[in-house]
């Protein structure tokens, strides 16, 4: 298409979409899909993150043409290393690795806006478009106003009955991260207007209540299947989901890559951040605002940062009275036929524990 | 059962050392020695990173410095299936076996109470995501706090400050810790200990450029690894150069073992009994060098030691892009006149594994033949004798095809 703007893939919800596009680029998350991962075996380890594995064959597949640029992030070791064979045996244009830090301190925030500084400058560079304060003050306000009006449609999850189907917003939430702000804001606005009667004021409890809080989910299979199941799902505490539309930028601040830096490192956690106990507190926090029965926690496979956290979140949690379900997931979500039936069980334990 | 195999070690060690007074005996009761002293009961016990956190200023302090990982994973190469079922205690309690099994090793001993006490557990970033997670769950289960010295995968002047500002923050901790300020002028000494061991350590290194090899190649290895746990203190120094001279005195006796063939170590090396020391040797081949013993780091500069120590953390080949792991793979294929490459690729290992096929590649245009050889440095569960005598010897066979 002539005149459109050239479209930068991304990863991870540490990526800042603001700055790519002040430097005039279309932002989009990357999903692998469907995406067979046998290609990618032959070019890094087996036993590796599927979501990684996917995104790398499709960039093996010719599935990745349509990018101009692709930003990766310090997400992980499997991310690390995506790039490392991404920048060989993918032909993208501009190649990315952004530093994020794993800590939150003040000296980390400080780190982490000189990166976004020289990931401003590249880009510019690059695109031929510098970046000015203007344009991305302008990006930062119209990403902060979909985070807003997502987290309207997300605060309106936490009355009782469920307003809306979680499959459905978890769904909406993910066409954001793909598509251009302005017109996703102005769908949102007519979303939320459209929706926001389905509020009862005084409604009875309704279906059993589900947390879904993982790592990579960018398809509604388990959705699908907890809402099969007879549950609903409250809220999403994912990095497709919450995490990604949480917490605002400062937008009158003096230097908006400090403004952005705190805003990235003081969203909701997922497992590569330091602060185990402030993450268990957060999904804590959100169990009550969503009045929810029980968590299903879900992490891809080969993810040590999720696997790892897994037994200590579920024994603290079920210490606390929280029912939690543990799901392993192979991204594809394949096995989806043993993952009903664990899902139905719980759903049932769930409904049981409300008797 | 930790404390007892260490016990163990450090009297064994030191009464073959009486007999045969050899270098490596000296590193093994010295080692014990220090695992010990984490569980003496007024100790203030650090938790760290042997391999990667600068040791020089945990040596500045009256602390017990403790790695888990290396503490947990020597026991395997005596007893590997004992280690197999306190790995299976982590198991049970929901640690999934797609995990590194240093770390549900380590996790498997401090459910069964083997572990020592902590007062701070440290970690760095690099090499892997396992171990930081790993430091910060077991910190949880200790009630005590887990810092993590964020390593960047980038090197510029911001980076340098961000690790060398962190390295500041741990010291003043270390102070509360340890009961004591940090005394400059011991950590002056610690950095000059440490750059006249570097210095003990290139000499070492060039041992291997002899052929053939005087020494074991699987010692160099883990002494690569393990051997950074004396960083800072004399004992590093005195250690290189008692390895140096029993090699110059081996290779003046022409007691060294016969050598066809030359192969680069990459990776780790197992902890748990092995063939494969068996297999090489009976085709006559030789580790002779390994990517995690060459000397990345410079000289740290005792007038600047932060800066110097985090300097040392952001050259290391494991952190930032494989650019900077691969530079250091050739340079060495070339040095050491290599015949081979071997990739020890244990199974959980994933930031080391997956860079694979880039190496290959580079190696390829060298021809050089490279071998990913598929095991676990701890679990014997997933060990295979026999496909690791099939793949070593098909690999002799493709290394003498070429030569």
């Amino acid at each position: 298409m002539k005149n459109a703007k050239p479209k930068i893939g991304w990863l991870c919800a540490f990526a800042p979409e603001e700055i790519a596009m002040a430097a005039g680029l279309l932002p989009m998350r990357l999903s692998g899909g469907g995406e067979s991962t046998a290609v990618a075996d032959a070019y890094i380890y087996s036993n590796l993150c599927p979501y990684v594995k996917s995104i790398l064959a499709l960039g093996l597949n010719g599935k990745a043409k349509h990018l101009d640029g692709i930003v990766f992030v310090r997400s992980c070791d499997g991310m690390r290393r995506l790039c490392d064979v991404w920048r060989s045996y993918i032909g993208t244009r501009f190649v990315y690795m952004l530093e994020v830090p794993k800590n939150r301190d003040e000296a980390a925030v400080e780190y982490f806006a000189s990166q976004l500084r020289k990931f401003a400058r590249a880009l510019g560079q690059e695109f031929g478009k510098e970046i000015t304060l203007e344009s991305l003050n302008q990006a930062i306000k119209i990403t902060d106003q979909v985070r807003r009006q997502m987290q309207r449609i997300y605060h309106i999850q936490c009355n009782l009955p469920l307003p809306l189907s979680g499959s459905e917003v978890f769904q909406l939430g993910l066409e954001g991260m793909h598509t251009e702000k302005k017109s996703f804001a102005a769908k949102l606005k007519r979303y939320y207007s459209d929706n926001k009667s389905s509020v009862k004021p005084h409604g009875k409890e309704g279906k059993v209540r589900v947390l879904v809080s993982g790592n990579v989910v960018d398809r509604s299979d388990l959705f699908n299947i907890i809402e099969a199941a007879g549950a609903d799902v409250a809220a999403a505490d994912l990095c497709t989901a919450l995490r990604y539309f949480e917490r605002t930028v400062d937008e009158d601040s003096d230097d908006p890559y400090l403004a952005l830096a705190r805003r990235y490192l003081g969203k909701r956690r997922c497992a590569r951040m330091t602060g185990l106990n402030e993450r268990l507190a957060e999904v804590k926090e959100l169990v009550k605002t969503y009045a929810v029965d029980g968590v299903v926690y879900t992490s891809v496979k080969f993810c040590d940062q999720h696997l790892a956290d897994a037994p200590y979140f579920v024994e603290k949690l079920k210490d606390e009275g929280v029912a939690v379900l543990f799901l392993e997931n192979d991204y594809t979500w394949a096995d989806r036929g043993q993952l009903r039936t664990r899902v139905e069980a719980f759903v049932e334990i769930l409904g049981n524990r409300r008797r | 059962m930790l404390k007892s195999f260490y016990e163990q070690m450090k009297k064994l060690s030191e009464e073959e050392f009486q007999r045969r007074p050899r270098g490596w005996l000296m590193f093994g009761a010295q080692l014990a020695s220090i695992m010990l002293e984490a569980f003496e009961e007024d100790a203030k016990v650090v938790w760290t990173t042997y391999y990667t956190f600068p040791m020089e200023l945990l040596a500045a302090f009256d602390v017990a410095p403790f790695d888990f990982e290396v503490a947990c994973n020597l026991p395997p190469g005596l007893d590997p299936k004992g280690c197999a079922d306190i790995m299976a205690e982590a198991e049970a309690r929901g640690y999934s076996v797609d995990l590194c099994s240093f770390h549900r090793l380590a996790l498997g001993c401090y459910f069964l109470g083997y572990l020592p006490k902590a007062d701070l557990l440290l970690t760095t970033s690099h090499f892997c995501d396992g171990k930081t997670k790993t430091n910060q769950i077991l910190a949880q289960y200790y009630g005590k706090e887990a810092i993590m010295l964020d390593v960047p995968n980038e090197f510029s002047k911001e980076s340098v400050a961000y690790v060398s500002g962190q390295l500041q923050t741990i010291a003043h901790k270390l102070e509360e810790v340890s009961g004591h300020r940090l005394d400059l002028d011991r950590l002056g000494e610690c950095i000059r200990a440490s750059n006249r061991a570097r210095a003990a350590y290139a000499r070492l290194a060039e041992m291997g450029k002899a052929k053939p090899f005087p020494w074991d190649g699987f010692r160099l290895c883990l002494l690569s690894i393990v051997g950074n746990t004396f960083s800072g203190t004399p004992f590093q120094e005195q250690l290189y150069r008692k390895i140096i001279d029993e090699c110059q005195q081996r290779m003046a006796e022409g007691k060294v073992a016969p050598e066809e063939f030359r192969v680069l170590w990459l990776a780790w090396v197992p902890a748990q009994p092995t063939n494969i020391n068996e297999i090489l040797r009976t085709n006559k081949v030789s580790i002779v060098m390994a990517e995690l013993a060459r000397i990345y780091w410079d000289e740290i500069d005792e007038k600047h030691p932060f800066e110097g120590m985090a300097l040392r953390c952001l050259k290391n080949p494991y952190v930032g892009s494989v650019e900077q792991r691969l530079t250091g793979v050739l340079q060495l294929a070339e040095e050491y006149a290599i015949d081979g490459v071997v990739h020890f690729s244990s199974t959980a290992c994933r930031h080391a594994n997956a860079s694979f096929r880039i190496i290959e590649d580079a190696l390829a245009k060298r021809n050089v033949p490279f071998l990913v050889l598929e095991g676990d440095m701890s679990d014997m569960r997933r060990y295979s004798a026999e496909r690791t005598r099939s793949f070593l010897e098909t690999f002799t066979e493709v290394m003498a095809a070429r030569k």
